[in-house]
């Protein structure tokens, strides 16, 4: 206990290592505030769309008096609700989109438009709690940790302590343990003051929290096996310097390069250029060559293909459904190929500790790949409802009317 | 002068017998020339690929049958913003914007499918290219060689016999200055290198130039910043230190700091709430579809009264045109003027971020980079400018055809009637309203002028460091 004190009061008085603690919970109080800020943004802007949404729809609705034209001019909001462990991982959100106004026609057409912010801000990337954990954290230990030993041999106290210990090797134990334990406070704390009032339940922060701690032990452990060696200072430092330059640089860009390799993906205009092919066609073909391949997907409308006149909008909506049926292989293929590139980044980032960790984080967030192609399919799953609920009114020619409309499916956000 | 290039040749001579300077040199070596050459081929063969898709989809287009115009004007076109050949250096926003922008009538859509949205996310460094190795890891290759290179005199106790000597401080710190810049320039060479393939792919020299001479000052003003602080500093361990902490700020810190101080004092509403906004404005211009729309009744009036005629029928022009004409100019009126809005506040951000350079030259040359590479912002809004005229063009093109070629009875008619619909299909012919489009970055004055800002301030942050090391080297004292 005497030796935990007197190492406190070591620490207390070596002023680079306070200096380097300073920064680290500086560093980690501004990505969390800033991090609650934008998530905050996001959430305004939301509720804000939500409104003008609803408020577009109502005039909209007034206007049309024919299904074709109603679901013609009439757009719906999609989102993705940030969760309340956003702010610590903006991850997807900062290029994937997380908004969508779609409508009854083709939805290839619609689903890969991005909202995107000023590209020069997606270029640099923000600054949230992952950042500060995953790549800033590792320099800050490597800078409190490579002269732990290696100072005290240039000042020639190290075999006098040594020799004066209980056992070899505990005052630089208790030295290590104690610096490593007051960085990772200095990131645990603000991100639980912060995470706590925000919403994110204590799981949440147990589970994020566990996370800084392995990638900061990890780092810890890299340290102590340098200064094995026996260099000094500077050789230390350089060292271990170049070892987060590897693994947290060079490793996760040689990864990117290998997956784009091993997963290739369809070109996304590709996608666009033949969904515009078979939709613009449609107005060439007799019309059997849409109403067939429609009724294969809808059998439940085969007594109500007689198209009698050049244009009707049933025939304009079941040639929007071909043109999706028509690049489904190409848009599977894409999806997937994401999915896929998604997963065995996954697997090789276990080479890198920052980007499994930034994964781990961004998982816990929502904020991952996987959160944003799920969002994707339940824009989808409502265009598909869209779908089901315009086409009995298309077909049976019905009038519209207040409670037919009141009928139309909304979009619920997950958690909504 | 013989002094202060013993003194260099002396510092390099060490710094080649040093196991652990030989070592990093070595790698960085290798990651440089790694880096360089998989972004140089990454970017031609994006080049080529691009290059090819505009071709074909010009094609497409004119080779599409006889139809009606107004099927062209939603047909639409496809341009695509192939990177200029200083993109091999710096990529820059080329990843994150996407590439390719559909054009069709009534719209403006935005570019879709970014690298960056497709990628495996990794961490924030995974897409490395050369530009990113220069700015941010080959000064910690010059801290890591440079930072003892005073105070080692000092530690072999070589300082005081030199200063006895008659050497003064200001050869010292010129020997030791040309020796680290040296090694710095030797890095330069891969970035020299891709720079001059970038001439041969049509390249200016003054933009080539320009860039292998900001990175030059960049590293420069690293070199100058190590010497400063090995020359005030009295023991390796407080320079690392000090040094360690100029680059986490400078290079790790700042810069996303400059981005969220932008996005604070400057908040963009995103590209769906300004289309929500401009909804009420774009009903009010009217659907170009509906020629009978009230908001239509005024320019039928006027044109009954110019050709002296009683009904539409009767009009020498399609009226169905001339509304689609009419309606398409005022919406893209509004449509320009939101997106102007967005792009110069858009612009404004990236200067305000880019102030920043005064605290980080790891900003300035960021910022510098993508300017003098034609992959900035500015050009990126210049494609979308582009790309709305190319646009504009061949949609008003189409509905001239519709206008002036096109019988009003037969448009009228074209949905009930089978003989009708074949008439107003127009000859494929008149296709060839639309332009080709091919992209090219500003000329390469214009992109020097756009660097001008950063350059001055990595020049501002030159001038500080040296006159500082200067006079630190001056009072130097064993």
């Amino acid at each position: 206990m005497t030796g935990l004190i007197r190492e406190i009061r070591f620490l207390a008085s070596d002023r680079a290592a306070l200096l380097w603690l300073g920064i680290a919970l500086l560093v980690a109080c501004m990505s969390v505030f800033l991090g609650l800020r934008e998530i905050a943004a996001q959430r305004a802007e939301l509720n804000e769309l939500i409104e003008i949404d609803r408020t577009e729809r109502e005039v909209v609705d007034a206007l049309y008096q024919d299904w074709g034209e109603v679901a013609y001019y009439t757009f719906h909001l999609t989102w993705d609700s940030p969760s309340d462990f956003a702010f610590a991982a903006l991850g997807q959100r900062d290029t994937s989109p997380w908004k969508h106004h779609i409508r009854a026609l083709a939805l290839e057409g619609q689903i890969y438009e991005t909202d995107a912010e000023n590209p020069d801000f997606a270029l640099i990337g923000r600054f949230d709690f992952a950042f500060a954990a995953n790549l800033l954290a590792p320099l800050l230990l490597i800078l409190l940790l490579h002269d732990l030993r290696s100072a005290e041999r240039t000042a020639g106290r190290y075999e006098w302590l040594s020799a004066t210990a209980a056992s070899r090797g505990s005052p630089w134990f208790a030295r290590a343990v104690l610096r490593v334990g007051a960085l990772a406070l200095c990131l645990i704390v603000p991100l639980w003051a912060g995470g706590l009032p925000g919403g994110a339940g204590a799981s949440t922060l147990v589970a994020a929290s566990l996370v800084v701690v392995l990638h900061i032990a990890f780092w810890w452990g890299v340290c102590a096996l340098v200064d094995r060696f026996g260099w000094s200072s500077p050789v230390n430092l350089t060292a271990l310097v170049g070892a987060w330059l590897a693994l947290a640089v060079i490793v996760p860009a040689a990864i990117r390069i290998s997956v784009e390799a091993a997963v290739p993906l369809p070109d996304g205009g590709d996608i666009l250029l033949t969904q515009r092919e078979a939709v613009n066609d449609a107005w060439d073909l007799p019309k059997s060559a849409t109403m067939d391949p429609f009724v294969e997907r809808h059998p439940e409308w085969a007594d109500y293909t007689e198209i009698s006149q050049s244009f009707e909008w049933k025939w304009y909506y079941a040639f929007q459904q071909v043109g999706d049926q028509t690049v489904e292989p190409l848009s599977r293929a894409y999806r997937e190929g994401r999915i896929g590139r998604d997963r065995l980044a996954g697997r090789l980032a276990w080479l890198s500790p920052p980007a499994l960790a930034e994964r781990a984080l961004q998982a816990i967030a929502g904020t991952n790949m996987a959160a944003s192609l799920a969002y994707e399919q339940r824009v989808r799953d409502y265009h598909a409802a869209l779908r089901t609920y315009y086409y009995p009114r298309l077909f049976r020619d019905e009038a519209v009317s207040d409670a037919s409309i009141g009928q139309r499916p909304e979009f619920h956000a997950m958690g909504d | 002068m013989n002094r202060i290039f013993a003194i260099a040749r002396e510092e390099s001579r060490l710094w080649l017998r040093s196991r652990l300077a030989q070592c990093t040199l070595l790698i960085f070596a290798l990651l440089l020339a790694a880096v360089s050459i998989s972004t140089s081929l990454r970017m031609s063969e994006e080049h080529r690929e691009r290059s090819e898709q505009q071709a074909l989809a010009e094609e497409t287009f004119l080779s599409q049958p006889d139809r009606h115009p107004h099927r062209m004007v939603h047909y639409g076109h496809y341009v695509f913003r192939p990177p200029p050949p200083l993109a091999m250096i710096d990529p820059g926003v080329d990843a994150v914007t996407g590439q390719s922008i559909f054009l069709e009538g009534h719209r403006q859509n935005t570019a879709m499918f970014a690298d960056a949205r497709a990628s495996a996310d990794l961490g924030g460094f995974e897409g490395l290219t050369a530009a990113l190795v220069y700015q941010l890891f080959v000064p910690l290759l010059l801290i890591a060689i440079g930072h003892g290179v005073f105070i080692r005199e000092r530690e072999e106790n070589t300082l005081a016999p030199l200063l006895a000597q008659g050497v003064t401080g200001i050869q010292l710190y010129a020997g030791k200055w040309m020796a680290l810049a040296g090694v710095a320039l030797a890095l330069l060479l891969p970035l020299a290198m891709v720079s001059a393939a970038a001439i041969v792919r049509g390249e200016t020299l003054l933009a080539s130039l320009g860039v292998i001479g900001l990175y030059a000052i960049y590293l420069f003003v690293w070199c100058g910043l190590i010497l400063l602080v090995s020359a005030r500093v009295r023991s390796r361990a407080l320079s690392l230190g000090v040094l360690a902490l100029f680059w986490l700020a400078s290079a790790l810190i700042v810069p996303r700091m400059a981005v969220e101080s932008a996005s604070a004092t400057m908040p963009a509403p995103g590209k769906l709430e300004t289309d929500l906004r401009m909804q009420a404005e774009l009903r009010e211009v009217g659907d170009g579809h509906y020629a009978g729309a009230p908001q239509f009744l005024q320019l039928q009036a006027n044109l009954l009264a110019l050709y002296d005629v009683e009904r539409v029928e009767d009009l020498p022009v399609n009226f169905r045109g001339v509304v689609a004409e009419a309606a398409e100019a005022d919406l893209t009126e509004v449509m320009n003027r939101f997106a102007e809005e967005r792009m110069d506040l858009e612009a404004r951000q990236a200067r305000f971020a880019e102030s920043f350079g005064w605290l980080s030259p790891v900003v300035a040359v960021s910022a510098g980079s993508r300017a003098l590479s034609g992959t900035d912002l500015a050009t990126h809004h210049r494609f979308l400018r582009e790309a709305e005229d190319v646009r504009f063009d061949f949609i008003q093109g189409l509905n001239r055809v519709h206008v002036e070629q096109l019988d009003y009875i037969d448009d009228m008619n074209r949905s009930v009637d089978a003989e009708s619909e074949r008439r107003t299909r127009m000859s494929a012919e008149n296709w060839n309203v639309l332009d080709g489009f091919s992209f090219q970055p500003a000329a390469a004055d214009e992109r020097l002028a756009r660097a001008g800002a950063p350059l001055a301030m990595l020049f501002a942050w030159f001038l500080l460091v040296t006159a500082g090391g200067i006079h630190a080297a001056r009072r130097m004292q064993p």
